[in-house]
């Protein structure tokens, strides 16, 4: 889609109210506006960045591999359906909002004696800003409808709590996840309203979990590093590269033939809730940080690196086989080894930060909203967490929520939706 | 004098320039509904009435097991008219607030009615202190009553009220906070419930021809929330809300949002702004 017509729209729409606005305006307040800003004024936006828009159609979904924009919402529901036709009836109205949200446009109009068809938090013409929503299904999804317990992901599984999670249940699993992701936190929280009002018949919301990352501009060499998480390490340094559509095909992408036919072309989707211990972790030695992470707080280097090194570098751990360089027990040498075995588990993080006040012991209740996707879950995100349990970091994270779920392929065009091929499966058996 | 309201209404509506779904003049239509719907409240107010006095009588005579027994049915009627009682936001305040809107909670002073009351037999165990209150609460239905009585009902609160109670129920009675000492919770279900169906029923006639489609929905969802709630009754009432499953709490969830957002549509589908 081009964001063209969208624009247009909205020129047209902007010199309208800016022309109606000035005309009523006294005298004396065109010229204040005319000065300088003022504290009334709406924050300078981008039109730029407002008109990015992520295609909606295509073989997987967005918000997988499409670049992380700056701010993310997880929100997880339960859904109510007596039937396969609900079932799909809910899929088709969700495919519905989620194409109108993400390639934006002008909100219908009413009449104004019942309730309006939209929030209006974006105003009449809603911008695209590179709005993504991801739709992927728990466990209990399939399990709550025998046509779809049968079509189940051969490793989706309910989350299990690992040695240093401390799960809280309202913040766990749910039968579906929608990611939301946008270059503005209210464009996610306008989808958000959307769909919650649009499909209040068979969505029960669960949990939400609102988060971002700071962004960075980009070094004078056109790269831009990684986002940094909220211990201020930057976060992602390893991932494979999602621009590489091969390694993509092997390491997000199902397409095992133990899995079912309609699941291939989506991707495992790992959520947790990792509370970090913000005070703690700011009150311990930078080297200490830097022993725990196996990185270099500033740059990201691994330790192993000369002065120049940046986090893009691998570290040779060959050469430091004891552990005098990159500890032995550090995150990044537990997840990742960089042995030939290794690369069967590697997965795709697309973490967002998130902050949600305080807590009851007068600490901030912030941490990392971990996701990460993957061709396959056991191999992936599960063996992985299993490598790090026991890790140094551990007494300064507790992961506290969130689950399993599987993302199915994308939409194929105007006349197909989301999870048609598991519900065609389901109609077949 | 109801009509002269709705006709000023209606009048206003018509030379608003929108073509509207509703009749050029929906207020004749309203007359008859609005003037039942008066006779529902009133016969709903001197139920509260009544039940109010048996179970402060109960309280005041110690009587704990009594006063335990009539605390669910005595409120049912203030839960089936509350759009109406309402209005009065400083008695529904007095007669319904619960802890959590007070800044003490249990321990606040401004905090009395039938909470407090609740709070006293079931978390207390006692009748003990409680006499003040319930003379507090029995005066604050007489004066609701009368209140009632001189009131001319505002056409678009009557049809707004059947949206405002699934609200009600939406927002604070699903998580079960609303009886949370007794758990009575699923009486004041079925009573918003009773009291937004009442109002949506008067109206039926008025939008069944037009909009038979909205018509069959709102009747299948209301249906539903009813097949629910027949698994959880209990004599005259209901069983703890406790016992209430996750799956049939995920179930009225969604019928009661997807009531609420369909009968938000009732004003503006009968003409009212």
């Amino acid at each position: 889609m081009t964001g063209c017509p969208f624009i247009t729209d909205r020129r047209r729409l902007l010199m309208g109210l800016g022309l109606g606005a000035i005309g009523t305006l006294a005298p004396a307040a065109q010229a204040r506006e005319a000065a300088q800003p003022n504290v009334d004024d709406a924050p300078h936006g981008h039109a730029e960045t407002a008109a990015q828009s992520v295609p909606f159609h295509g073989p997987h979904q967005a918000g997988i591999v499409t670049p992380r924009p700056a701010n993310g919402i997880v929100a997880a529901f339960d859904v109510v359906a007596a039937s396969l036709d609900d079932v799909e009836t809910m899929l088709r109205l969700l495919t519905e909002r989620a194409a109108f949200l993400t390639q934006g446009g002008a909100v219908p109009e009413r009449d104004p004696r019942l309730p309006p068809a939209d929030s209006g938090l974006l105003g009449p013409v809603v911008a695209p800003d590179n709005q993504t929503i991801t739709l992927a299904l728990g466990d209990s999804f399939f399990e709550a409808q025998p046509a779809l317990k049968p079509l189940k992901p051969a490793r989706l599984q309910r989350m299990v709590q690992f040695p240093n999670d401390a799960l809280e249940a309202d913040i766990c699993h749910g039968d579906i996840v929608l990611q939301f992701c946008a270059n503005l936190q209210d464009s996610n929280i306008h989808a958000l309203r959307d769909i919650v009002k649009n499909l209040s018949e068979y969505l029960v919301l669960r949990w939400v979990y609102e988060g971002s990352v700071p962004p960075v501009p980009p070094a004078p060499d056109g790269s831009t590093p990684s986002a940094r998480n909220f211990l201020g390490f930057r976060d992602g340094s390893a991932n494979p590269d999602a621009n590489d559509a091969e390694m993509m095909g092997r390491v997000v992408w199902t397409a095992a033939p133990d899995e079912p036919a309609w699941a291939h072309g989506g991707s495992y989707q790992a959520v947790r809730i990792i509370r970090n211990f913000v005070e703690r972790w700011d009150r311990t030695p930078l080297r200490e940080q830097e022993r725990i992470f196996g990185r270099a707080k500033n740059s990201g280097a691994p330790l192993d690196g000369g002065p120049k090194a940046t986090e893009r570098d691998v570290p040779d751990y060959a050469a430091d086989p004891d552990g005098a360089k990159t500890a032995m027990n550090s995150h990044i040498r537990l997840a990742n080894p960089r042995t030939p075995d290794a690369d069967k588990h590697l997965i795709l993080r697309r973490p967002f930060n998130y902050a949600r006040g305080a807590m009851k012991n007068g600490h901030l209740d912030q941490g990392l909203l971990f996701i990460a996707w993957q061709a396959d879950l056991q191999q992936g995100f599960i063996a992985v967490q299993n490598l790090l349990n026991g890790e140094p970091l551990e007494e300064y994270i507790k992961p506290v929520g969130g689950g399993y779920f599987f993302a199915p392929p994308g939409v194929a065009g105007p006349e197909d939706y989301l999870g048609s091929g598991l519900i065609d499966a389901a109609r077949r058996a | 004098m109801i009509g002269t309201y709705l006709k000023t209404t209606g009048l206003a509506l018509a030379l608003g320039g929108w073509a509207g779904m509703a009749a050029a003049d929906p207020s004749l239509d309203l007359v008859g509904p609005l003037a039942d719907y008066k006779i529902y409240v009133a016969e709903n107010t001197a139920q509260l009435v009544a039940d109010a006095e048996a179970f402060t009588t109960a309280i005041k005579a110690g009587d704990l097991d009594k006063a335990k027994a009539l605390f669910a049915p005595t409120r049912t009627s203030y839960e089936k008219i509350e759009p109406i009682a309402e209005l009065f936001s400083d008695l529904d305040v007095s007669i319904d607030a619960r802890a959590d809107d007070f800044e003490k909670a249990e321990a606040d002073e401004a905090f009395t009615g039938f909470h407090r009351l609740e709070y006293g037999l079931w978390e207390k165990g006692s009748t003990e202190g409680l006499a003040p209150f319930a003379d507090r609460l029995m005066a604050d239905i007489h004066t609701l009553n009368e209140r009632i009585n001189g009131l001319t009902f505002p056409p678009e609160v009557v049809v707004g009220g059947a949206a405002a109670l699934m609200e009600e129920v939406a927002a604070t009675k699903i998580s079960g906070e609303e009886d949370r000492y007794s758990r009575t919770d699923l009486w004041d279900f079925d009573a918003n419930f009773a009291g937004s169906q009442k109002i949506y029923d008067l109206l039926k006639p008025l939008i069944a021809k037009q909009d038979p489609e909205f018509v069959a929905k709102v009747d299948g969802n209301f249906a539903a929330v009813d097949a629910v709630l027949a698994k959880y009754k209990e004599g005259d009432g209901y069983v703890s809300y406790e016992k209430l499953t996750d799956a049939d709490r995920n179930l009225l969830s969604s019928k009661v949002n997807t009531l609420a957002e369909d009968l938000s549509t009732l004003r503006g589908k009968l003409g009212l702004g």
